[in-house]
């Protein structure tokens, strides 16, 4: 049994760090300890730096970047940093100046340059830096609470030497991440404080924040590797929306219950080292201090939702799958965050469309193990074949072939920092990229269902990488063949469909509309969205799950009205869809 | 004594190492760039990326690039004047600029043998 999280029990430093992916409950976790703090009598600041941020909506305060008074809780106080904003902003400073003076086409190239992820983290790191090391402001609070935390790759792009030596500027080894960094060198000096403060234990506590499933808490294990590796060593886990205990004779709530504990049980054994806590789940949403303080409360009222007598009635997978069918697309991506089920959605489009008598390939970028666990060591069922990429060996092959390439030449601190490069997100975006391409190049006469999409960014890239190659018309790093035939195939809305996968919550609906918003720049629009896992549609008497019904109601509508261009729901299930009989029954339950 | 400028385009990086591809073309040009310049050879590379002022105040960069657009680039400038567009120098080319042995270019990298 978890010991549930009690703040008197915990030594508070002065930066408090929250991390965990998308929905798993860092705003509010994090704004419940801003509000335990500033109850008992200290100066505390909490920081957004999601752009999707609902600390706004939390505190129910219009938040800027600058900070301000939360009315109604003493000594509480927040601001909203942006980093897309501050990555927009600095893309601006550095390209403003040239609108009208070079021409659009050449603007434009310099814009995509500054898109990726990897600047909006450093821009991200940018921000934390004048929290971190300036004097000024950490000195007049008591704790400064951050509802994210940099990732590995940032902290150690940042450590290395060669991040800041004239290297950079003198030869072009320079790479992408550090694009951002090249024009703050003047900066050198804080970001080296900022690092000191996040790897003294005195100072820094990070916060793993989870949910009692097997993916999120590999998740967090996986978080809490990296960021210890690069220094921060103190580290606690908030495991969140753990049901205390299941309505009995509930089919749904006992089901629930079960899965949480299981998962519990199967705790990767590194994470359980940590000190754990368990985060009980609340019916609806949190909003408002008076509700928030409520989190870390012993008593909490459970009050009773009704469940809805009219429910609105929204597709299941199967009215995805008819279309997906009737319109003859052959290729199909589904797209989301991590942990919102997006493998699962491929395996069931792939073997709902082999039922329907189509030829099916299924890829996905899991790792073979767990390919195999869904489909057992069989790649052949009937009409479907599966294969898979796993992203690792691929960017493995990547960098050694880079490395290969370059080390001869150059010396260690380069090399060092071209290493880092090659772990920045966007070299595994676009390394799987290419193994996809040769899987859809290889297929000519079937459907490709694919469990991952590229980003816009990584799409953008690789046109502007093709016309410039074209223009070179040689054959030395060229965008392959198999790349090349599938950008224009990815635009064609009438071969390839893009399913967005995501849960009904506020951070996954937000992610899910980045993620749209990035595929349309490079001029691909989604047509289906699904949400997964809901509990909207399910009937219970648990009067915790009908909260949760209840509070997914709100994005539910959000996304069939204002997001979506059409929109199906597949329903919770307790049992993990195991096998090619299991995936079909995903048609058979009502959503 | 030649003066040689490169003006880059604004490639996601300039080894391609997280880009789109790995481009040993770039890493070859960049080692035979460092050996040049240890040598003190004068040689100045720019990318558009980070330093576009250059692009703009250089006139004769500035010029082609609105005729011809990003495509132009890589530009190379031989003492001021435009002598290459689109394409990288080669081991040749720079040997022949600087009066220099291409062989010594060439047996600095033993990886790259593309041209």
């Amino acid at each position: 049994m978890l010991k549930r999280f009690d703040p008197a029990e915990i030594t508070m430093t002065p930066f408090m760090f929250f991390t965990g992916k998308g929905g798993v409950g860092k705003t509010s976790t994090a704004s419940a300890l801003a509000i335990t703090l500033a109850d008992q009598g200290k100066k505390v600041l909490i920081v957004s730096t999601d752009p999707a941020s609902n600390l706004q909506d939390v505190f129910k305060t219009e938040l800027t970047n600058n900070i301000s008074a939360i009315p109604d809780v003493n000594g509480l106080f927040a601001c909203n940093l942006d980093p897309e904003e501050a990555a927009r902003a600095y893309r601006e400073r550095t390209i403003g100046p040239y609108r009208g003076k070079l021409p659009e086409s050449v603007v434009q190239t310099m814009e995509e340059q500054l898109s990726g992820a990897c600047t909006v983290e450093i821009a991200a790191f940018d921000e934390f830096t004048n929290l971190l090391a300036n004097p000024e402001i950490h000195e007049e609070y008591d704790h400064i609470i951050f509802d994210t935390a940099p990732t590995g790759h940032t902290l150690r792009l940042l450590q290395l030497p060669a991040a800041w030596t004239d290297f950079l500027n003198e030869s072009t080894h320079g790479a992408s991440c550090l694009g951002p960094l090249s024009g703050l060198s003047a900066k050198k000096d804080l970001y080296a404080n900022s690092l000191g403060a996040l790897s003294d234990r005195e100072k820094t506590t990070l916060i793993l924040v989870s949910r009692p499933e097997a993916s999120a808490l590999a998740e967090a294990d996986r978080a809490s590797n990296e960021l210890c590796d690069t220094g921060i060593k103190r580290q606690l886990v908030l495991i969140n929306g753990v049901l205390k205990n299941e309505l009995k004779g509930d089919s749904i709530s006992e089901a629930f219950y079960r899965k949480q504990q299981k998962a519990l049980c199967a705790i990767p054994a590194k994470l359980a080292e940590l000190p754990l806590y368990a985060v009980p789940l609340i019916a609806g949403s949190l909003t408002g201090p008076q509700s928030l303080r409520k989190l870390f409360t012993k008593n909490q009222s459970e009050s009773g939702i009704a469940q809805e007598k009219d429910r609105i009635e929204i597709p299941s997978l199967q009215a995805v799958l008819d279309d997906l069918h009737e319109s003859n697309k052959n290729v199909i991506f589904t797209m989301g965050k991590g942990g919102v089920g997006k493998t699962t959605a491929a395996s069931a489009i792939a073997v709902g469309l082999a039922e329907k008598g189509k030829r099916v390939h299924l890829t996905t970028t899991d790792p073979a193990s767990h390919l195999t666990h869904i489909f057992g060591n069989e790649h052949s069922f009937g009409n479907l074949t599966i294969s898979s990429i796993d992203p690792k060996y691929e960017v493995e092959k990547y960098r050694k072939e880079v490395l290969s390439r370059v080390s001869a030449e150059l010396d260690e601190e380069a090399i060092a920092y071209i290493k880092e490069d090659l772990e920045s997100p966007c070299t595994e975006e676009i390394a799987v990229f290419r193994a996809f391409a040769e899987v859809v190049a290889r297929a000519k006469e079937e459907v490709v269902v694919i469990d991952t999409a590229p980003t816009g960014h990584t799409l953008l890239l690789l046109d502007a990488a093709h016309s410039y190659h074209k223009e070179l018309e040689r054959s030395t790093g060229e965008v392959p063949e198999s790349v090349k035939e599938l950008l224009p195939k990815l635009r064609n809305n009438k071969e390839t469909e893009v399913v967005i996968v995501t849960l009904p919550e506020a951070t996954p609906v937000f992610e899910a509309v980045r993620l749209q918003e990035d595929l349309k720049r490079a001029d691909i629009s989604p047509k289906w969205w699904v949400i997964n896992q809901s509990f909207y549609a399910l009937d219970t008497e648990d009067p915790i799950l009908r909260g949760k019904a209840a509070y997914e109601k709100e994005w539910i509508l959000k996304v069939k009205n204002e997001l979506a261009k059409d929109l199906a729901v597949i329903p919770w299930l307790e049992d993990e869809q195991i096998g090619y009989s299991e995936l079909l029954k995903i048609y058979e339950k009502k959503g | 004594m030649a003066k040689l400028e490169i003006f880059d385009p604004a490639l996601c990086c300039a080894t391609g190492v997280c880009g789109p591809s790995v481009d040993p073309e770039l890493a070859r040009v960049a080692s035979a760039l460092f050996f040049l310049e240890g040598k003190g050879f004068s040689i100045k590379r720019y990318n558009l990326g980070n330093e576009p002022d250059v692009y703009v105040n250089n006139p004769t960069v500035s010029k082609l690039l609105n005729e011809k657009g990003p495509d132009v680039l890589p530009l190379i400038l031989l003492n001021g004047k435009a002598i290459k567009e689109g394409i990288y120098p080669t081991n040749e080319e720079l040997a022949s600029w600087f009066g220099v042995n291409a062989a010594i270019l060439e047996a600095k990298k033993s990886s790259s043998s593309l041209l």
